[in-house]
């Protein structure tokens, strides 16, 4: 196959001259551009810049050496060469051990050979020190008993005079991964922290996070993070620093329990004096460490504006670094520092425009895949921020389609009333042009923009165009749209009918194509004539319909068919009765029963709750919750932005990043009650409830699709009661406090007041942003709510400073808010009066338009949870404008 | 999030393991292949899947070069752009050893390729990138040579991207501006997006610890100094530079100053989002006579001005016209008036090269291809390619950026010769038919 050539065992290795290796060496690739004849020539240096080329032992094997007697073979020959200290001998070893390394690579277990290796070992030659190292901690793990052997060379390596050595075997020896050898781990480390050679010490500052990862009490007991702390703050090396830095980051996240001590050293590393340390020095770091001070910084609340703008001015040039992950560092940095202030926030938008759409088009396609992530999560906080610049995301005929789907996604985004035109132009060129993939998305992405109604009008006679491609996909995923787009604007029916009614059912074989076909037949059996024998010679191919969504909307739409022309459908009704109460399938034969006993009880109750008088869809559900957005934004410039879910959905506890906070979001979020803040969309009828929950999360593996019921049992055990419907319009999506709805939809403005609350609370209650933060991320949430604003406290929260004056008047303070309305966000904290002194702290998002707010709170106290939140909603509710 | 990656994979095509570098010791390698495999298996084309993928608690991140991938698994919640960035490092590291990464150079540089693993990260954290800084730390390759025992430089000097005691007899710098035009061009011959996309490609060979000192017609440098700008001065979009620049001293007063790294390295990039007018333009007309014919004629004028104040004749050179054609093509039937062209079924379209094709000037190819008289019923859906353009033209410049001058200043005192020198090239040129 590859590589070896030759034979595999050799009697004698014989060394290979250096001067014929090196005339061996390949040449260095001179032309740096392209290589065109037609330039004149470049004068090039002569020699000498080649790089150290690979001269490759062409000594050893077949590619699969069947291993053992090979094994053996070797461990003869290091025995022979063990004590040699001939001239040439170093030479025969590096060649056994490469031999070595090479059958290690490939998976033949080498390590019989363990103590011969480590007999050879006690040489001065670096190389084969390097290759030996590599070897003992391939096989420690596995073999225990043989590393101890080592710990006695690799210990007295580390006080080697050269510090490369030093360093070599310090790493080596953290990286054995043996638990019982930890003791020996400790004066060495120790030592190396204290090194001369700052590569030493760079590499001690990570092997305590190794020996931590073995054995946490050994490395806390030996007080490492204190040598780590001040070894940050006072090294000359970045390099030293940045690993020191990464060490502590990640030992206080790991130790992250309720302990004291650990929550202060979590704060110390965010402190006023580290931060501003790190970032003044922040030149001299690589770019790597770069990001991790950047990283850092962005979780630092500065005290004041005066400290976020010198902050910002420091950093304005790393937006001009050249390496993406530095930049998109910067970006989330001034994002961060700049969440309260909104004028700046938009100005730090404007700022980072430039540098983020050149981002998008230097690098790999992976960069931009990354880049284009966190540009769709920008794009999504601030709309209108890239709309002139649209043009950057068309796609080019070259690209991954990973890349193509991003673009698309960004494409819809940012489309609005200047702009639709042209992007919904250029869509249209990927659904004829480019792979069936895309061209489905560029569909999908069309309808979308159609949904947030813009130049409705241009795009449904575009859709409708594309019905008469006559291309399988493209029917299939344009049906689908159409039926979304009728359901938001029934004005349309007309026109779409006309076309829809021209394609034969035989032509569209997707099943979700086919659905969406279906249900247009039952739900405009009026306006189409063929209806009722479109959907019988349907159902005369029942057993041949393999898709069970298909088979539910064929029943449905013939339900539906047979209450608007019922002498002309009775027959269909009958068959597709039949065939569904025969059905194998669960749902469809259940949906089959609960129509027929229901004509059985009445059918003008049927009638009502199958076809009901429509009304349109106005907002379709979007499938995250904000919360969640904003737990991404959050995580901004990591994996979470990538899977658009936030860390805890895809990372196990122990390995969730530095310094994550209010981890319990998590289960909260999971929590389908506090999903379910879906706009109250008013449905048409229980039996549609597979269409009601919107198109987008089907679609998008990707989202968090929680609502994957689409058939789920409780919607058909509520419409057995004949005024389902009638409650379903009146009480949406708030089973919690119906009582407070109900007020509110009447209007009266006059929300139920909870009992007066038995709390007092400390009028002068102090806590600092540091202290917040550490707070909110130890607590967990003992009461999560949403609740109703009455009109006027709406009215009021046009300042939002209103709102703050007034919790200050209660008693409650405010430490942090932002957003924008319709969405504002604030935290609050008020400490009790009285002996305990303990805090409630509290989040706060209020949406404007909405009339509504969803509190969080935390508490040192759970007991007094409930009186605090009483107190806390009174206060909220009784706010009006002064 | 500063997350740590928990192994680095060097795999093959069919994504088998050839080496990988174990960092934190929670994933397992046959646990990271079956995956890799299977998801290789799902889909012919590597293109279609993300470069992310998650798979039962571990997230993998992949880059391809060649037949190699190169793959990090990560149990954290990671900085995705920069480990991206971070393996295209990896690549750049490992052509510096081998001058080419694939296969073959891996396997027969295995020691080589795990001492550079472990020092470019260690436990999962991102340490020395820079190939010339590594060398100071990889002994292997130069095991024929004398090992030096000098502690390694670059950690204890401030330059970080630089060695100190470099020597070289004669002192060089090669300077290249590189700018590649992107456009496109819609079916009804409107341009609908077009940039500029340029780099300053340095290769240095310079002795001991040097100042550069690079001067550019920079608008808003000349102007203010005061000086003229009338007709010679450009506008930059969003310059990026390579870490060795000054940056705060580029904010305060537009110089740009640094110690470069020895080597090659692009300096600066830049981006131009003004409407560029297309270099060379391609009209295409195809007609299909009957069922069995298919008839091109494909007309390609190059728009620059002959004469450039760079150099007396400008002239664009391997230019290369790839124009679509039907998959079923057959029996191409080719006239050029300049140049040549060749049907290349692999691609479904006729090739055209012109190896010199001076400005101002138009030229024509004409085919013409016999088509299957019985189609397939259910062909597969056209994808209609666009018409994609290579070129290079040397000694000119889209954007008239010009270095004003290079000061190489070293205490030694030495001269050194600076080279610049400018080309223009397609990048993604692609102009859509009917």
């Amino acid at each position: 196959m590859y590589g070896f050539q030759g034979t595999l065992v050799r009697t004698k290795p014989k060394p290979v001259s250096p001067k014929l290796t090196r005339s061996f060496r390949r040449r260095a690739k001179r032309e740096l551009l392209s290589p065109s004849a037609l330039l004149p020539p470049h004068p090039h240096p002569t020699d000498g810049m080649a790089p150290p080329a690979p001269n490759p032992p062409k000594s050893s094997s077949p590619s699969q050496p069947s291993g053992k007697s090979e094994v053996t073979d070797l461990k003869l020959q290091l025995r022979q060469l063990a004590g040699s200290i001939a001239p040439g001998s170093d030479d025969s070893r590096r060649e056994l051990f490469k031999k070595v390394i090479s059958f290690m690579t490939v998976g033949i277990d080498v390590s019989a050979a363990f103590s011969e290796m480590v007999m050879c070992s006690a040489t001065s030659d670096v190389v084969l020190k390097k290759m030996c190292y590599l070897y003992v901690c391939n096989y420690a793990r596995s073999n225990p008993d043989l590393a101890l052997l080592t710990i006695n060379f690799l210990q007295k390596d580390c006080r080697d005079e050269d510090p490369m050595i030093r360093g070599l075997a310090l790493r080596s020896l953290s990286s054995l991964r043996v638990a019982n050898l930890v003791e020996y781990l400790v004066a060495p480390l120790t030592s190396g922290l204290r090194d001369s050679s700052p590569y030493v010490r760079m590499v001690a500052a990570i092997g305590v996070l190794k020996l931590y990862h073995i054995s946490p009490s050994t490395c806390l007991d030996s007080d490492f993070p204190a040598m780590l702390k001040s070894l940050m703050l006072n090294d000359p090396d970045a390099q030293v620093v940045a690993n020191c830095m990464s060490s502590l980051q990640e030992i206080w996240n790991l130790e992250a329990g309720n302990l004291e001590e650990v929550s202060r050293e979590r704060e110390a590393l965010l402190s006023k004096q580290v931060v501003y340390y790190l970032l003044n020095r922040i030149r001299e770091f690589n770019e790597w460490a770069q990001c991790l001070v950047l990283e850092l910084a962005s979780k630092y609340i500065p005290s004041d504006s005066n400290e976020i703008f010198d902050i910002m001015n420091l950093l304005e040039d790393r937006l001009q670094h050249a390496n993406s992950a530095v930049v998109l560092a910067t970006i989330k940095l001034f994002l961060f520092l700049t969440m309260s202030m909104a004028d700046v926030h938009q100005q730090v938008y404007e700022r980072i425009k430039a540098p983020l759409l050149t981002l998008v088009s230097s690098g790999g396609p992976e960069q931009s895949f990354a880049v284009l992530s966190h540009l769709h999560l920008l794009v999504m906080r601030a709309p209108i921020l890239f709309s002139s610049d649209y043009k950057h995301f068309y796609c080019q005929y070259s690209e991954p389609s990973y890349v193509k789907k991003l673009k698309l996604e960004m494409l819809t985004s940012i489309a609005n009333e200047s702009n639709t035109y042209e992007i919904v132009t250029e869509l249209c060129e990927y659904v004829a042009n480019v792979d069936v993939s895309i061209s489905r998305e560029s569909i999908r992405a069309i309808g979308k923009i159609a949904l947030q109604q813009y130049d409705v009008n241009a795009i449904v006679d575009r859709l409708l165009q594309f019905l008469e491609m006559e291309k399988d996909y493209v029917t299939a995923e344009t049906l689908v749209l159409v039926k979304d787009l009728l359901r938001k604007y029934p004005q349309w029916s007309h026109d779409c009918i006309a076309v829809v009614g021209n394609i034969s059912s035989k032509n569209v074989q997707e099943p979700k194509g086919k659905a969406a076909l279906i249900w247009m037949l039952g739900e405009y059996s009026n306006d189409m004539l063929d209806a009722p024998y479109i959907l019988e010679s349907l159902l005369e191919n029942w057993d041949e319909e393999h898709a069970p969504e298909v088979r539910l909307h064929l029943l449905t739409a013939t339900m539906k068919c047979f209450f608007k022309r019922p002498p002309e459908a009775q027959k269909a009704l009958g068959a597709a009765l039949a065939a569904g109460l025969a059905d194998s399938h669960q749902d469809v034969h259940d949906r089959a029963l609960f129509y027929y006993r229901l004509l059985q009880y009445d059918v003008s109750v049927a009638e009502r709750l199958v076809n009901p008088p429509k009304q349109a869809v106005s907002v379709f559900a979007d499938t995250q919750s904000s919360e969640i957005k904003d737990r991404i934004f959050e995580e901004f410039n990591s994996l979470s932005v990538l899977y658009q879910q936030p860390a805890y959905m895809f990372t196990d506890k122990e390995h969730r990043g530095p310094f994550e906070f209010a981890e319990e979001l998590g289960s909260l979020s999971l929590d389908p009650d506090t999903v379910e803040n879906v706009i109250p969309v008013q449905s048409y009828g229980s039996s549609d409830n597979d269409l009601l929950l919107g198109s987008f999360e089907k679609e998008d593996g990707r989202a968090v699709a929680n609502n994957d019921s689409a058939y789920s049992a409780p919607g058909y055990s509520t419409s057995l009661i004949p005024d389902a419907d009638f409650l379903n319009l009146t009480t949406p999506s708030i089973p919690s406090q119906p009582s407070s709805v109900l007020v509110d939809l009447l209007g009266l403005g006059t929300p139920d007041t909870p009992p007066p609350p038995a709390l007092k609370l400390n009028p002068k209650g102090v806590l600092d942003p540091g202290s917040f933060q550490r707070k909110w991320g130890q607590l967990t949430t003992t009461v999560s709510q949403e609740l109703a604003l009455n009109p006027q406290g709406v009215a009021a929260l046009a300042a939002p400073q209103a709102l703050l004056r007034h919790m200050q008047g209660r008693s409650i303070q405010c430490i942090a808010s932002g957003g924008q309305p319709p969405n504002l966000k604030f935290f609050f904290f008020a400490q009790r009066d009285g002996e305990t002194s303990s805090f409630f702290l509290v989040e706060c998002l209020i949406n404007t338009s909405s009339a509504k707010a969803q509190i969080k709170i935390k508490t040192e106290d759970p007991s007094l949870s409930e009186p605090f939140s009483a107190l806390f909603q009174s206060a909220l509710t009784e706010l009006s404008p002064s | 999030m500063a997350g740590a990656v928990s192994a680095l994979f060097l795999l093959d095509i069919k994504g088998r393991v050839l080496v990988w570098r174990d960092y934190r010791g929670d994933v397992s390698a046959v646990q990271a292949e079956r995956f890799f495999t299977k998801l290789l298996e799902q889909e012919v084309d590597p293109d279609l899947h993300d470069p992310v993928v998650y798979d039962n608690g571990v997230t993998y991140m992949f880059i391809q070069h060649n037949n190699v991938f190169l793959m990090t698994a990560a149990r954290q919640n990671c900085n995705a752009a920069s480990i991206f960035l971070f393996l295209h490092r990896v690549v750049d590291v490992f052509k510096h050893y081998f001058e080419e990464l694939e296969e073959e150079s891996l396997r027969d540089n295995f020691v080589v390729v795990y001492e550079l693993l472990d020092e470019m990260m260690d436990f999962g954290y991102p340490q020395y990138t820079e190939a010339k800084i590594l060398s100071e730390f990889i002994k292997t390759d130069a095991y024929r040579m004398e090992v030096t025992q000098r502690p390694p430089m670059a950690v204890t000097n401030a330059v970080s991207w630089r060695s100190e005691g470099i020597k070289y007899k004669k002192n060089e710098v090669f300077l290249d501006v590189v700018e590649s035009v992107n456009i496109l061009v819609n079916t009804n011959g409107q341009i609908i997006r077009s940039d500029v996309v340029g780099a300053l490609k340095m290769r240095t060979y310079l002795s001991g610890m040097p100042e550069c000192k690079l001067g550019l017609n920079d608008r808003v440098l000349l102007e203010a100094q005061g000086r003229s700008t009338k007709g010679k001065a450009i506008d930059l979009d969003d310059i990026k530079f390579h870490q060795c620049v000054r940056l705060a001293r580029f904010e305060n007063d537009r110089t740009i100053s640094f110690i470069p790294p020895d080597g090659s390295f692009d300096l600066m990039t830049y981006r131009l989002s003004t409407q560029v007018k297309p270099l060379i333009w391609v009209e295409a007309q195809v007609e299909r006579h009957s069922r069995s014919r298919i008839e091109l004629l494909v007309k390609a004028r190059s728009q620059f001005k002959i004469y450039s104040k760079l150099h007396n004749c400008s002239t664009a050179t391997n230019v290369e016209i790839e124009i679509p054609v039907p998959s079923d093509a057959t029996n191409p039937n080719i006239r050029t008036s300049m140049g040549s062209a060749s049907y290349a079924p692999e691609k479904d379209a006729l090739v055209w090269k012109v190896k010199s094709f001076p400005g101002g000037k138009e030229y024509m190819v004409r085919a013409e291809f016999s088509l299957p008289s019985i189609t397939a019923e259910e062909s597969a859906p056209d994808k209609k390619a666009p018409v994609r353009v290579k070129f290079e033209i040397p000694y000119f410049t889209v954007s008239g950026i010009q270095v004003r001058y290079l000061k190489i200043i070293e205490k030694s005192g030495y001269q050194a010769l600076p080279w610049v020198r400018y080309i223009t090239m397609a990048g993604e040129y692609e102009l859509r038919l009917m």
